[in-house]
């Protein structure tokens, strides 16, 4: 297959070797290579190690990355091997040849040395996705977690070690711009990142499946004992969290590869409908609660962001669609929250019932007038209404067709300075939100009543909600 | 016929390598093998959303296989697939503990395709499920009713479509409908496909005339005569032969028996999605043969002090029934509409009470009504000969502290 990247021990004497046209050079290969993905950014920290034969004296190594999006100013040489022995004299960048640089080594031996190149490369990314299949009851749920790697890079990396960085990072300059940077002066016939023509990305497509039947085949002496699929270690790191899939993984450019992070077979799940109309409009929706810890059969590490795709299994073992949502970071020990929608079988409404006024207030200004040709006298206020008192009584009306009871959680939101009187054992989620909580029954209809008072004009002293145990007032025209 | 969609599954079997053969990519036998579709189901039960849920029979050899699925012209939402393990097919020696796993999944470049690397401890053929989110295969639902010659009851189909634009055919495909019981039916590509749900006989229905100024407006707004819809009221509960489930928003088309023992056809209405104990209400025409003559009777102002006042409002009905049988009417009115009609123009909720001189006989329907609308019903005797009693009532509300 091959490669973009190279490492070239150039088998000249003199310098400089750049001004030769007539070169003899080695290729010392890769040995090992690990991937350091970051989710947040478009970055990944590339972490090779190659074995480099070096002469007594100076050694001019060439790096070169064609077609990639490695930024240049990231790569460094690290000896693993002697390292008392090996000296980088300095690194130049060549003006004429873009995406590759050299580095002149001083040797004390002649001999094997271990090297190892990092740099940061744009163009691979993972992300995570989840799917969740509820029983039939919807009692509880298995819940799967995937983490997908797509690498757009340019290169191939074959049998990597892969880790995936969970959390946001900062970076005062984007990687690809670093690494577009340097590429300006690449000539356009040797086509740019992903400007393979068809018949190169088919080879590399069809090496690609034989690398990875390879890789199977590495395993098929031990084809009867049960294979699980790679576990996913999971650690924590400062503010972030690091995820490393088992073994080596073969992601070849232009592909990806998704593998299951996490298969927790029992979440248990608690289902409730919500009003709640600044976060889901207005409309009851059915939610589905469940929490990232080990009681629910998860809470080994936060879950990244990612899609949630819910679907039921039927009890005839077919599966419904259910919903799919985007979910942000879960902590351990946080609840995941997702949103079913509006449930058919739920009927919600808010009935407005009675509307009356009192506590009427005004400033009343007299003026008196007479009649000119006949006697008497008229007296007429000009007062104004300034404030007053508004009542309005509702009917929260639920009805339950599902065949299970349903628990409701509502908030309303009540404007102005007002009193909500209900029986309802109502509790103030803000200072303008009333919150209450419900049960009905299946088959049942059940009208919730209550009253909101609500000081108008110069009656108005506060902006706030007070919640008052009692009863809405009676509406004649229904009693 | 040309079949311009094409999804297929393939499974690799890698054979082992022969001791001894360094590199084993070109030495290496291939054989692949294309399970078919042992059973197609597709699930409609969903607002929007089509899931197909197919079963298909694989061949596995022990180890690592590679099953390749691919879905070129169709619009399949491949983060929506899900591979599901039934178990062996039949008796595979040995493969009662046996174990199969999806290793990863690989999506290769350009192309409506994936890799799962599956492995499996036994050789044998492997019952697998594979779903997904199909776009394209929509459903609808319609209704025909036909009403007897008494219009007392009705005989209700319910119909599903099913359109197939999702450019792949589906041979005896079960469809599951959302509603009523699973069928199976073959549907083609660019196929449409009606098929009956259930069919109700003896559904009692109601048949209502309503007035309302702010809903039907005039029939003559000259004589301040109200236009007097029909509507056939379909009660989605047991009692009235439904209530088993949710009736879906759809056409309805309704016939009605007539004496000669055909159908006539005598209308056509969307019904509205209707919950369990609700109501369908389809409008079928005007009817010409009762007359409500509406016109606002009295309007006082009474001040309380300043520019506070109470008013009254009294909107008086002559209504005549020209038909043979006697009929109810319904007569409602939008509280707001009507306090801006008799020029009591404000942004602030109407503070409304009943006043005495209302001479419906009972109180507004409590399921119709509320703040915002009231609604009565009027009793109305048959013509008697050709001569139409004339009922005239009352509806008397108080404005409260207006201003």
């Amino acid at each position: 297959m091959k490669r973009f990247l190279v490492l070239i021990l150039v088998l000249s004497v003199t310098l400089p070797v750049f001004a030769r046209n007539i070169d003899l050079s080695t290729v010392p290969s890769r040995d090992t290579v690990q991937l350091t993905i970051y989710n947040a950014e478009d970055l990944t920290l590339v972490r090779e190690t190659r074995v480099v034969t070096f002469k007594k004296g100076v050694n001019p190594l060439q790096f070169s990355w064609a077609n990639t999006l490695i930024d240049p100013t990231s790569v460094e040489l690290r000896f693993l091997a002697r390292p008392d022995e090996l000296t980088v004299l300095d690194t130049t960048y060549p003006h004429d040849k873009p995406q590759m640089l050299y580095w002149n080594v001083a040797s004390e031996f002649s001999g094997e040395a271990k090297v190892e190149i990092t740099y940061f490369t744009s163009g691979i990314t993972w992300s995570a996705d989840y799917t969740g299949i509820t029983d039939p009851d919807e009692q509880s749920m298995r819940l799967e977690g995937f983490v997908t790697v797509t690498n757009n890079s340019g290169e191939d990396y074959e049998n990597a070690q892969v880790r995936l960085v969970v959390g946001t990072i900062n970076l005062v300059e984007k990687i690809e711009q670093l690494a577009r940077r340097g590429m300006l002066q690449a000539p356009a016939a040797q086509g740019g990142y992903g400007g393979l023509a068809d018949d190169r990305k088919r080879l590399m497509r069809r090496e690609a499946v034989r690398g990875m039947v390879m890789e199977a085949d590495a395993m098929f002496a031990d084809a009867a004992a049960p294979m699980a699929a790679k576990e996913i270690i999971k650690e924590g790191l400062s503010e972030y969290f690091i995820f490393t899939i088992e073994g080596s993984e073969t992601v070849p450019n232009q592909w990806s590869k998704r593998m299951r992070s996490f298969d927790a077979g029992e979440v248990p799940v608690k289902v409730q409908y919500r009003y709640r109309a600044d976060e889901y409009g207005d409309q009851l929706v059915r939610m589905f609660l469940l929490t990232n810890d080990k009681g629910s059969d998860l809470g080994e590490s936060p879950l990244p962001d990612g899609i949630v795709r819910l679907f039921r299994r039927n009890e005839s073992g077919t599966l419904s669609y259910l919903t799919a949502q985007s979910v942000k970071y879960i902590p351990i020990g946080d609840k995941i929250e997702l949103n079913l929608g509006v449930d058919p079988n739920v009927v919600f409404e808010l009935i407005d019932l009675r509307v009356f006024r009192d506590n009427i207030w005004g400033t009343f200004g007299t003026n008196v007038r007479r009649q000119f040709d006949e006697p008497g006298v008229r007296i007429e206020d000009r007062g104004r209404v300034e404030g007053w008192d508004e009542h309005t009584v509702f009917a929260q009306r639920i009805r339950n067709y599902t065949g299970k009871p349903i628990d409701l959680e509502i908030r309303r939101a009540v404007d102005g300075d007002a009193t909500f009187i209900n029986r309802v054992d109502a509790t103030r989620h803000d200072y303008r939100t009333v919150q209450f909580t419900t049960s009905v029954k299946p088959g049942e209809t059940r009208d919730v009543k209550y009253e909101v008072v609500q000081r108008m004009g110069s009656n108005q002293k506060q902006n706030r909600v007070e919640i008052e145990v009692g009863d809405p007032a009676p509406v004649p025209w229904l009693e | 016929m040309k079949r311009f969609g094409l999804w297929s599954l393939l499974a690799a079997m890698s054979l082992p390598m022969l001791p001894g053969v360094q590199s084993g990519l070109d030495a290496r036998v291939k054989l692949i093998t294309l399970p078919v579709r042992e059973r197609v189901e597709i699930q409609l039960d969903h607002a929007f959303a089509t899931l197909v849920e197919e079963e298909r029979v694989v061949p596995l050899v022990a180890g690592t296989n590679q099953v390749e699925f691919s879905w070129a012209n169709t619009s399949i939402d491949p983060g929506t697939i899900v591979f599901r393990v039934i178990g062996f097919e039949g008796d595979v020696k040995g493969a009662s503990g046996g174990e199969v796993n999806v290793l990863s999944v690989s999506y290769p470049p350009g192309e409506s395709a994936l890799v799962w690397d599956v492995h499996s401890t036994h050789s044998g053929p492997v019952r697998v499920r594979i779903s997904y989110l199909l776009g394209g295969l929509s459903k609808s639902y319609n209704y025909r009713a036909v009403a007897e010659h008494d219009e007392s009851t009705l005989t209700l189909s319910r119909y599903i479509r099913v359109q197939n634009f999702a450019n792949e055919q589906y041979d005896d495909t079960q469809i599951q409908a959302g509603l009523g019981d699973k069928f199976s039916k073959p549907i083609g590509l660019n196929e449409t496909k009606e098929v009956l749900i259930e069919k109700t006989e003896g559904v009692p229905i109601t048949k209502t005339y309503t007035v309302d100024l702010s809903q039907f407006g005039y029939l003559d707004p000259v004589q301040k005569k109200l236009r007097v819809p029909m509507h056939y009221v379909l009660t989605n509960d047991a009692k009235h032969k439904l209530g088993g489930e949710a009736l879906p928003d759809g056409k309805v088309r309704i016939f009605q028996k007539d004496s000669s023992g055909t159908t006539a056809f005598t209308g056509e209405d969307w019904g509205q999605f209707t919950p369990i104990d609700d109501k369908m209400k389809l409008y079928l025409g005007t009817a010409q043969d009762v007359v409500v003559k509406r016109t606002i009777e009295r309007r006082d102002r009474t001040k309380v002090g300043g520019n506070l006042s109470h008013f009254d409002v009294v909107v008086k009905y002559e209504i005549e029934n020209f038909k043979d049988k006697p009929v109810t009417l319904d007569i409602a009115e939008q509280i707001n509409n009507l306090r801006a009609e008799a020029g009591f123009n404000s942004d602030r909720p109407a503070e409304w009470v009943i006043g005495d001189q209302t001479t419906f006989k009972s109180k507004p329907d409590a399921e119709e009504s509320s703040q915002d609308r009231v609604l009565f019903h009027a009793d109305l005797p048959a013509r008697k000969g050709d001569k139409a009693e004339k009922v005239v009532h009352l509806l008397h509300l108080t404005f409260r502290n207006q201003f």
